[in-house]
């Protein structure tokens, strides 16, 4: 009410100072908030670096009183670890080439030859992508098992493979849709044929969406954890499975558990941040443009 | 056949052949498993039992249960991540210095593995070691350290999975708002402004309808995925205790392994299927036709 009775003038300077503090605030306020949003996490890179007995401890710490490497040794000594993570990474690396070399031809074949088979295979990819990875994983380990491939790479090869080409068909075909048909015509005209047009210049064009299709493929193999319990139990068990089996009846194993959880995940967590773009670009694709 | 679908054909075979022994063999073999009583041991194929194997779970009280709290999961999961992925949403908007960096800061558990979210929650809500409950009692909110069972107590173990999950998924709510929010266009502020509206005003007339379309698509995204949560109540309680956090996927995967009943897993997982694909059909129609164009 009072503001009423000054003068424009008055008023806006009066506004834009309060606005400007108010700016400054609440960047405090939010960079306060954000750290204390991730602080669960740091609180587990933390204990992971505590002594074996602090990260037990019945009065935890938030910071370490001490710095001790005891709970990374106990990992390695505990479980045979790095082949586990060799095991999550080859099956990981392998499906997401798989995945992206289907998913590219297939989703270059819709967008731009689009024909009414290829829209009804898109309805279905889209199904696919809502089926709930249980209802997949029944039938996914009656057919593995009938063929004999329980525990090996290949089931988990196949598996993820599988869950995500319809992913990287949908996502590569809002890439392809993104570049002119020009691009085609001129290679075309420049003598290629559809074949070597789309390896020599749509292709190379396309790298971000390549990028981030193979990022969310890695990352949807890395992070699993349903499928590996289910498929694998000694030879491909990978880092997931590994790591859950730390969670012991008596709770001894929770410090090498946060070592083990950490060595497996900053590496992801900072890796993301370096390629955050592509990320945003994966993820807001079809929620926002859609 | 044209020319042109003749290519398109070509190009898509490779994956078509793929989806077709990997994907859409499962979810017929699924289907037709879902018809037999089958014993995991013996080789054949199982004996036909009709739509007993449906009429069985809908009967059973453990899917009810499950249903039901897989219901509370994605609820009250997905609106709070609705909530705190706007509210940092709206604060990063503002465009204050650092703004980036924040935002960096707040996306970096945006890879995270859900085990990991869970694992996480595991050891801080643990009732002997974690810190949750030692906060609570620093901060005088409880009488005692363990005061709160989180992962034993029927009470609070499906709680403790929810928050782990909110944990882990409110940065993509707030990457997919904040995207929504920067392309709602300034002139509709500027007109707002000229109008005279205050902030509470633009807010309710301007932001929250122009950011609608993207809010419904990400609560449909977040609600498919929390529907199919396994990882996370896995790990932190397994659906214990008393099945207090059974979730589908969790009670599904037991009627597999545990108890080795193909048929009536099958049967679920038929059910669970069309459950979801009713609720995300409309999500489905638009993406559809956005990538179609």
């Amino acid at each position: 009410m009072e503001s009423l009775s000054r003068t424009p003038h008055e008023k806006k300077s009066l506004f834009q100072m309060i606005r400007k503090h108010n700016k400054k605030f609440i960047g405090l306020i939010t960079t306060i908030l954000a750290l204390l949003f991730i602080s669960p996490y740091i609180y587990i890179i933390f204990t992971s670096i505590k002594p074996s007995s602090d990260a037990i401890s019945s009065t935890p710490t938030f910071f370490p009183r001490e710095l001790s490497i005891e709970n990374y040794i106990a990992m390695f000594d505990q479980m045979p670890i790095l082949s586990y993570f060799f095991n999550s990474f080859i099956t990981a690396f392998i499906s997401t080439v798989l995945s992206v070399l289907l998913g590219a031809l297939a989703a270059y074949g819709l967008a731009r030859f689009s024909s009414k088979l290829g829209n009804v295979f898109l309805l279905i990819t889209l199904c696919i992508r809502m089926i709930p990875m249980i209802s997949i994983a029944i039938p996914m380990y009656i057919i593995i098992n009938s063929m004999g491939l329980i525990d090996t790479h290949a089931a988990l090869i196949i598996t993820y493979t599988s869950i995500n080409v319809p992913f990287a068909i949908w996502l590569m075909m809002g890439f392809f849709n993104n570049i002119p048909k020009e691009f085609d015509e001129a290679a075309r005209i420049d003598g290629c044929n559809i074949f070597t047009s789309f390896i020599k210049v749509i292709l190379p064009v396309s790298l971000p969406g390549l990028a981030t299709t193979a990022i969310f493929c890695f990352m949807l193999a890395w992070n699993d954890f349903l499928f590996a319990l289910l498929l694998t139990s000694t030879n491909a068990k990978t880092a997931t499975v590994g790591i859950s089996e730390f969670l012991t009846a008596y709770n001894l194993d929770l410090g090498p558990m946060t070592a083990a959880a950490v060595s497996f995940s900053l590496p992801v967590m900072l890796f993301s941040i370096l390629v955050q773009r592509y990320i945003v670009s994966g993820m807001t694709l079809g929620s926002v443009k859609g | 056949m044209t020319r042109e679908s003749k290519i398109s054909f070509l190009f898509f075979a490779p994956a078509g052949i793929f989806m077709i022994i990997f994907l859409f063999f499962p979810v017929l073999l699924l289907i037709k498993d879902s018809f037999f009583q089958i014993d995991m041991m013996s080789q054949d194929s199982g004996t036909f039992v009709g739509i007993s194997n449906y009429i069985e779970s809908i009967k059973s009280d453990r899917f009810l249960g499950a249903t039901s709290n897989t219901l509370i999961y994605v609820v009250v999961a997905v609106s709070a991540e609705l909530l705190l992925g706007l509210f940092f949403a709206l604060l990063l908007n503002t465009g204050f210095k650092g703004h980036s960096f924040v935002r960096t800061i707040l996306l970096s558990p945006l890879m995270i593995a859900p085990l990991v979210s869970g694992l996480i929650w595991k050891f801080m809500l643990n009732s002997q070691f974690g810190i949750v409950n030692k906060l609570l009692y620093d901060f005088n909110i409880t009488s005692s350290r363990n005061a709160i069972q989180w992962l034993s107590d029927d009470r609070t173990a499906l709680l403790s999975t929810i928050i782990a999950d909110i944990w882990l998924t409110t940065p993509f709510m707030m990457l997919v708002l904040l995207a929504g929010l920067q392309g709602i266009p300034i002139t509709l502020y500027e007109s707002a402004k000229i109008d005279g509206a205050n902030k509470i005003k633009t807010f309710f007339y301007i932001t929250l309808p122009s950011l609608l379309p993207v809010m419904v698509v990400a609560i449909l995204i977040r609600t498919v995925d929390a529907a199919r949560t396994f990882d996370i109540v896995w790990v932190l309680t397994q659906g214990g205790p008393a099945n207090s956090s059974e979730v589908l996927s969790t009670y599904m995967y037991k009627t597999l392994t545990r108890y080795g009943e193909v048929g009536e897993s099958s049967a679920m997982a038929v059910l669970f299927i069309i459950l979801l694909l009713l609720l995300s059909s409309y999500f489905l129609v638009s993406m559809f036709k956005a990538n179609k164009k």
